[in-house]
Formats: C-alpha cells, sequence, structure tokens
C-alpha cells in the first residue's frame, strides 16, 4: 500500500514538472456579464501552450473577494474588473503598470477610449478594456405580435413603452408587459435606469463627482413611469425583491420588455433562440436616448510571476478572432479599428449595442461600491424606496443626504 | 510534637499543589486553543480598531476615533436598534414554541422519540442552507407560500412576501423558529428531565394544581436550564446575519440591517476594516454585558444543586 502510494506521488510530481514549461493563469471573472469572455478563454485552452483556469465570482462579491484574496496573497494572476473599479485599485497601488506594453500595442488608439480613461490612474495605465457592453431596450416580438402591436416598431417614448405593456399584461396569466430588478440592485439600475435620466440632461452626480444631484426633476419623472407601472400590475412581483439574481427574467419569454445589456443579446441569440425579440436605445424621460457604457477591464495583479503569458492571452483576445468570439457572444469589439469587420456577418443587432456607445456615460467616482453598487449603499435603497415605497419625498432626501455623507466623508 | 505536625502538614498541601499542577497541564489545550482562536484575534481586532486599517493599502494610527465616530454614527444605532427588536421577538418566540414542545416531548408517550426527532431535524440543517430553503420557499413566482396561500384564498392574488418589511420579517421570524426551536426544546428537556419525579409527586399529593406544579416547582427547579437556553439564544440572535444576507439582503430598503451585517458591510464593502474591528469590540462588550445582566437576573450562582 505505501509503495503504491508513493508510486503515485512520483507518479503526480513527475507529470507536474514535464507540465512546467506550459503554465496555467488563474483568472476571476464576474458572473452576469454573459458568456463572451469564458468562450475566448475556451478558444485560447484549445489552441495555445499556456492554458487560462477560470474561477467565476458573483458579481456583487468580486471586488471584496479580490481584495481579501491580495491581502491574503491568494489573489489570481489576472482578472476582469468592473471598468469602474479600476481607478479605486490602481490608487491602492495593486495592479500591475502596464503603461509601455499597451502604448506599443499598434492599435492601442483604437482601444475603447472610456475603458482607457477608467484603466488610467495619474498618467499610468492599469487596466485595458476587456469587454464592452452598454444598456439597450429589448421586446419581445412574439409578445408584440400576440398583443396586436406592430413587432417591428420599436417604442421611442417612456409613454409608448406603458402603453404597450398595458396591452401586453392585458394578455393575462402570468404574462407582463415590463420588468425591471426593483430589490436594491445598485448595478441593474445605474445600468437600466438611470439612462432615463441621462437622456434628459440630469445625472445622479455631479461632473466632478463631488455633489450629489439625485433630486432633479427627470429622476421624479423616471421614478413615476416605474412605480406607475408597477401600481397597474404590469411588473412581476417578483421584482421587488429581486436583487439582481433574476436580471435576465426576459430570457424566460413572458417578459414583454426589458432595459437589458448587450451581453443579454448574446445570451438571449446563442442560449434562448426561441425568444425573437428586437432592440433599440433606452429611451430618456422626454424621449432623448441615452445608455451606460459598461463592461470590464483587464488588469493584472501587481508582482504576478506570469505576466508574460498575461500578455499573450490579452493579446489574443484582441486579435481578430478573438473579438469575433467575443463578439459573437455579445461583448461589443473593444477595438474601434476592426469592429465593423467583426460585426461582419454577427447579429444586426448586435449594431444597436455599438450606436449606443455614441449616446452613452459612465459615472467616474472612487466610491462606486459604497455609493451604487452595494446592495446597502443609497443608491440601491432609493431606487426600490422611491418606486416600491410609500413615501417617495422621504427616499428622495435620504438617498440624496446619505450620498452626500458618504462622497463627504471620502474626501 | 511540633515537627510532627509540620511534616503532617507539609504531607497534606505537598499533594494539593501537585493537583494544581496536574490540572494546569489538564487545562493546557483547552488553554492553548482559547488563546491561540479567541484570545489573540480579539486583542488583533482590538489593536486594527486604533487604526485607519483600509483593506488595501497601508493603516495608520488614529487613536479612539473608530470609537467616537460610532457615536454620531446613525446607521449603527439604526442597526443596534433593529437587532435589539429582532432578538426580544425572535428569543420570545422560540421559547413561546420550545417550551411547549419540551413539556410534550418529556412526558414518555407512543411514538416519543419520532416527536423529538422530527423538532430536532432542522437544527442539523445549515443556518445558510435554510435561508437559501426558505428564499426558495417564499418566492413569489416559483415558491410554495405564496402560491399556496392564493389557492386558500388567505390572500388575494400572490403576495411577494419578501418585498414589505412586515411580511418579510415574520417569514424570517419563523424560518429561524423553524431552524432553532428544536435546539431549545432538547435543553430545556434536559432541564425538565433533571426534576426529580418524587418532587412533582410530592407536590401533587400536597394537593397542587398542575399550573402551580408549573409555576412554583418546575420554573424555580429549571431556572439554570432556562438561563443556559436564554442565554444562547439571546446571543444568536445578537449575532444573526446569514438570514439577513441571504434572504432579503439587508431587507427592503435597509429595515434588516443587523449589527454584524453592518460591522460586515463596514469591513467588506466600504473597506474600513479598523472601523468594522472598533464595532466588533463595541458589539463583544454589549454581550458580555447582556450575559452578565441574565445570569444575575436568573440568579445563577447563587446556590449550588
Amino acid at each position: 500500500m505505501f509503495k503504491k502510494l508513493m508510486a503515485a506521488t512520483a507518479l503526480i510530481s513527475a507529470s507536474m514538472i514535464s507540465a512546467a514549461s506550459a503554465e496555467t493563469i488563474s483568472m476571476w471573472v464576474r458572473s452576469g456579464i454573459g458568456d463572451s469572455f469564458k468562450e475566448v478563454v475556451k478558444a485560447y485552452n484549445a489552441g495555445h501552450e499556456h492554458k487560462v483556469e477560470l474561477t467565476e465570482v458573483p458579481f456583487a462579491e468580486l471586488v471584496q473577494k479580490y481584495a481579501t484574496a491580495i491581502a491574503g496573497g491568494q489573489a489570481p494572476d489576472a482578472l476582469s474588473l468592473d471598468l469602474i473599479y479600476t481607478p479605486a485599485f490602481a490608487a491602492a497601488g495593486q495592479l500591475e503598470d502596464l503603461t509601455d506594453w499597451a502604448k506599443a500595442l499598434p492599435y492601442f488608439n483604437s482601444l475603447s477610449p472610456s475603458h482607457v480613461k477608467l484603466g488610467t490612474y495619474e498618467d499610468k495605465i492599469y487596466g485595458l478594456p476587456l469587454t464592452v457592453e452598454t444598456s439597450i431596450f429589448a421586446w419581445n416580438k412574439d409578445l408584440y405580435k400576440k398583443a396586436g402591436l406592430d413587432p417591428e416598431k420599436a417604442p421611442k417614448t417612456w409613454e409608448e413603452i406603458t402603453a404597450n405593456a398595458e396591452k401586453i399584461r392585458a394578455l393575462g396569466g402570468d404574462t407582463y408587459g415590463f420588468y425591471f430588478s426593483g430589490g436594491g440592485c445598485g448595478g441593474c439600475m445605474i445600468f437600466t435606469f438611470t439612462p432615463l435620466t441621462w437622456g434628459a440632461g440630469a445625472d445622479i452626480l455631479s461632473a466632478d463627482g463631488k455633489t450629489a444631484t439625485l433630486d432633479t426633476p427627470q429622476m421624479r419623472k423616471a421614478v413615476d413611469i416605474y412605480r406607475n407601472m408597477v401600481e397597474k400590475d404590469l411588473v412581476p412581483a417578483g421584482a421587488a425583491s429581486d436583487n439582481g439574481v433574476n436580471f435576465l427574467s426576459f430570457t424566460n419569454g413572458k417578459i414583454g420588455q426589458q432595459s437589458l445589456g448587450a451581453f443579454a443579446i448574446g445570451t438571449l441569440v446563442t442560449q434562448h433562440p426561441e425568444i425573437d425579440f428586437g432592440v433599440t436605445l433606452i429611451p430618456g424621460v422626454d424621449g432623448k436616448p441615452s445608455s451606460f457604457a459598461g463592461g470590464d477591464n483587464f488588469v493584472v495583479t501587481k508582482g504576478t510571476p506570469k505576466l508574460e503569458e498575461v500578455k499573450e492571452f490579452l493579446e489574443y483576445t484582441y486579435s481578430p478572432e478573438g473579438q469575433k468570439i467575443m463578439a459573437k457572444f455579445g461583448s461589443l469589439p473593444t477595438r474601434g479599428d476592426i469592429a465593423n469587420e467583426v460585426l461582419e456577418g454577427l447579429d444586426p443587432r448586435l449594431k444597436v449595442g455599438m450606436e449606443a456607445i455614441a449616446v452613452a456615460q459612465t459615472p467616474y467616482t472612487l466610491q462606486f461600491n459604497d455609493l451604487i453598487n452595494s446592495a446597502n449603499g443609497p443608491w440601491a435603497t432609493f431606487t426600490n424606496a422611491a418606486i416600491y415605497g410609500d413615501d417617495v419625498d422621504g427616499a428622495f432626501s435620504n438617498a440624496q443626504d446619505e450620498m452626500q455623507s458618504i462622497i463627504d466623508a471620502g474626501q | 510534637m511540633t515537627t510532627s505536625a509540620l511534616t503532617s502538614a507539609i504531607r497534606r498541601r505537598r499533594p494539593k499543589r501537585q493537583t494544581g499542577w496536574r490540572g494546569l497541564i489538564y487545562i493546557a489545550p483547552a488553554m492553548a486553543l482559547v488563546t491561540l482562536f479567541f484570545v489573540l484575534p480579539v486583542l488583533f481586532t482590538l489593536w486594527m480598531s486604533l487604526h485607519k486599517w483600509p483593506l488595501l493599502g497601508e493603516p495608520a494610527w488614529i487613536g479612539l476615533r473608530n470609537y467616537t465616530r460610532m457615536f454620531t454614527d446613525a446607521r449603527f444605532f439604526n442597526a443596534l436598534g433593529f437587532t435589539a427588536h429582532y432578538t426580544l421577538i425572535v428569543t420570545m418566540a422560540i421559547f413561546a414554541v420550545a417550551f411547549p414542545l419540551a413539556i410534550f416531548v418529556e412526558k414518555q408517550r407512543p411514538l416519543v422519540s419520532l416527536y423529538r426527532t422530527i423538532v430536532f431535524l432542522p437544527v442539523v440543517v445549515g443556518l445558510a442552507s435554510a435561508s437559501l430553503l426558505w428564499v426558495w420557499l417564499a418566492n413569489v413566482d416559483s415558491g410554495l407560500f405564496a402560491p399556496l396561500f392564493d389557492v386558500l384564498g388567505l390572500t388575494s392574488g400572490r403576495i411577494n412576501l419578501l418585498a414589505k418589511f412586515d411580511t418579510a420579517f415574520l417569514t424570517i421570524i419563523v424560518m429561524v423558529v423553524w431552524k432553532i426551536a428544536g435546539f431549545t426544546m432538547i435543553i430545556l428537556l434536559t432541564g425538565l428531565q433533571a426534576i426529580p419525579a418524587e418532587l412533582t409527586e410530592a407536590a401533587r399529593i400536597d394537593g397542587a394544581g398542575r399550573w402551580q406544579r408549573f409555576r412554583h416547582l418546575t420554573l424555580p427547579l429549571m431556572r439554570r436550564t432556562m438561563a443556559l437556553a436564554l442565554i444562547l439564544s439571546v446571543t444568536g440572535s445578537i449575532l444573526a446575519f446569514d438570514q439577513f444576507y441571504i434572504m432579503t439582503s439587508g431587507g427592503p430598503q435597509n429595515k434588516m440591517i443587523s449589527v454584524v451585517y453592518y460591522i460586515f458591510n463596514q469591513s467588506f464593502v466600504s473597506f474600513n476594516l479598523g472601523y468594522g474591528a472598533a464595532l466588533s469590540i463595541a458589539l463583544l462588550l454589549i454581550l458580555v454585558t447582556l450575559s452578565v445582566v441574565q445570569l444575575w437576573l436568573l440568579k445563577v450562582g447563587d446556590e449550588r444543586p
């Protein structure tokens, strides 16, 4: 028995030595951003000597998990980090400086500018675009047909969307006109709900990020639109306590309309081909469309011994082949110079996601987690309290005060 | 005479000293574990609480500022208030369910072990798993309660139990009672069984009624058991976290942030580990105080059985 054990151990160590030349890069990705990154990793592993080992981390916990992993010396070599967090991690000195290498890339100047901007801290580049996504409005064409609506006509205003939702709800049963994750999902709501106010020229933070400007007529109007739909029973009851787990409810085929992300286009096309849907830009409260430009930056943990392998992997994702795979699964091209080439032959609806970039915004604040994304932060609380609560004025003033006090405490 | 008295005294003392050393050796492993896993972490937490200690970056000494900050932190007081509210209600609910159950399963009757097992079963489920199970049960679309109440005609249409504070709070209380009552029942059961049957019989012969026997015999004799059950229940409720985190993510509009949840948020969402440590120390002091008060109120330790 002992001899057998020894033999087995020797065998394992021998196989490990022989595999030493092929490195394994450990990498993290957050859940809920579709399959584009997973698929590109799969393709990379199939055709390359080095392998990427991917760990999926729940989107709401990625930041604290990564931060604790760094503190505990267990951090992955690289990860796909929500771009809004790049400045905070770069400022804390935890990321590898990629400036020289990045600037030497022949296509550096055509990489998604908002990603590079958020990936830059004190003139050094710590993050490079990995996935790009924008929020868009989707409608279920089958349900439009059943409700007697023109399935090819994209709604242009929220009055139209509400009226359509009523007709779809009238189909009865568990068919609903609209959906949103209203149970305190800050990330979902900043992505899908703030475009209503951005389109109309308002924002929840001042341009320098130092003043909370939540209470605007535009935001009041946006809240009224959602409240009205909830009151008319056009939204499933489960939405009130959905903390983001059921964000992709649209995929169940019983939701008439929902604001989603470009990633969801990829998920719908590849995994739910039975759903016939159209996409358009999210209208603002006055009809002018807007969008949230989000996605992930690729960042490298400071001091990783596998920097060269990581760079090789990133170059693969920037190659036309890598870009094509990612686009197929819903991530918009990160390289502007080959965007048309990449999108050619792919689902035409992805082009709407690309158009959204022109009208999209991204909030820039070092306190994004505290203010917006935390399930107990003021923004997440506000979205639930204002849309589902009894005291709308109180919801506005509480959230406004709390946001301001968090901003002030962080100065 | 004097020398012999001296030697006998030494002889008498020596074995005593030996037992002292022997005793120390016996408890040494326990002491080592407590030191390693409790005393040292507490000291380290104390050390952290005197710093501004971000999760990323260098800690900086700030003295007692974390502690003074606590007194002006409205969210901390909200969390304390909610935790007190929850502890009070859930403890009463657990005892209200566990005591009758303990009395029920104490008497020898057919199938009594089966009853005991059934009531105790939820205890062996982890609290996190139980919370997840109940999240599904309470789900408005695919769960059990909402459609069931609808079919039974208790509610008009399906109600999303987790969307409003009152119903969500009630759901969590029912879940915790379902989960914990069996454990409290077992503790109370041991207390009940420790009461000598002769005493009850004597009281009955003296003409004491059922209620009188319970009030003047059972309750006083169960004081120590009650104290144990009470302290376990109160401490467990004050440290509650999983059910709020998993079932409601802090509840509709943050109304269900318990103290531990707030400490977690400060430490791992806002990355203020120093402030989180200070809050933990404050919570530790509160728990010690409460336990002492409970022991004193129940006068445990005054008498020897």
